[in-house]
């Protein structure tokens, strides 16, 4: 036995202990694809939790207004924008909802 | 970069609110013009001005408006003759605000339209923001 040849195997220094398989390229592209594949429902729920929060900042507004602590051009603008963020999530919602029942209406 | 319809309200809205501040200014001296001195020979209410400063909104890059600084009328006190008065002075004169009611109904009205120009910048800005989202239904 060559002492050189067998030692490189259990040397830790040589990072490359085995040759590249054809399918490692392909292995991580799946598994980038495994976390990205509910990529669109996370945004969806991101949109609805920032429509919920902006709700949420337009109702303290309103009763600041109410306890005469915010102007009411303060609280026209947060209800407003509470408004403007609902109705965006809720089109994009419909829009999604409406490709999801195309699909299923789709002949096989 | 921020919408810039967005930015548009938000500019309005702080013109709304520079354009309240006038208004509480103009209410402050049309409710003073009559308010004399105490004590003999004192200076009565003095009018107050108001003056407006553009203000860089750092989240936007807009330039927002707010309210300068709250100043005071220079001009002179007109002085009316009222023995009785409690600031009427050794000969019986009474120093009065600087309060000219016509200037103030002037800048009242001009307070009232700016904030109705303004009111309408939101109003065309929403409905573009509700055209363009309603794109997204047809």
């Amino acid at each position: 036995m060559i002492p050189a040849i067998g030692s490189s195997v259990f040397d830790t220094t040589v990072s490359q202990t085995r040759a590249p398989s054809v399918t490692d390229g392909m292995a991580s592209v799946d598994r980038a694809r495994g976390a990205d594949f509910n990529e669109f429902s996370n945004i969806l729920s991101r949109v609805m939790v920032d429509a919920a929060n902006t709700v949420k900042a337009g109702e303290a507004t309103s009763i600041q207004g109410l306890n005469g602590k915010a102007s009411t051009q303060a609280v026209v603008d947060a209800v407003m924008s509470a408004e403007r963020t609902l109705q965006t999530a809720v089109a994009v919602r419909d829009k999604a909802v409406a490709a999801y029942m195309e699909l299923s209406r789709m002949a096989i | 970069m921020a919408d810039p319809l967005v930015s548009a309200l938000k500019i309005a809205s702080s013109g709304m609110e520079a354009q309240s501040t006038r208004l509480r200014i103009v209410s402050e001296n049309v409710a003073n013009a009559e308010t004399t001195g105490k004590t003999p020979g004192a200076d009565p209410y003095v009018r107050k001005t108001v003056t407006f400063a553009a203000t860089l909104d750092e989240v936007t890059g807009a330039n927002l408006v707010r309210v300068g600084d709250i100043g005071t009328d220079k001009s002179a006190f007109e002085s009316a003759y009222d023995p009785g008065n409690p600031a009427a002075d050794a000969n019986g004169y009474v120093k009065r605000p600087n309060v000219n009611m016509l200037t103030e109904m002037m800048d009242m009205r001009e307070a009232n339209r700016s904030y109705e120009a303004n009111i309408q910048v939101v109003k065309q800005a929403r409905e573009i923001i509700n055209m363009t989202i309603d794109l997204l239904r047809s």
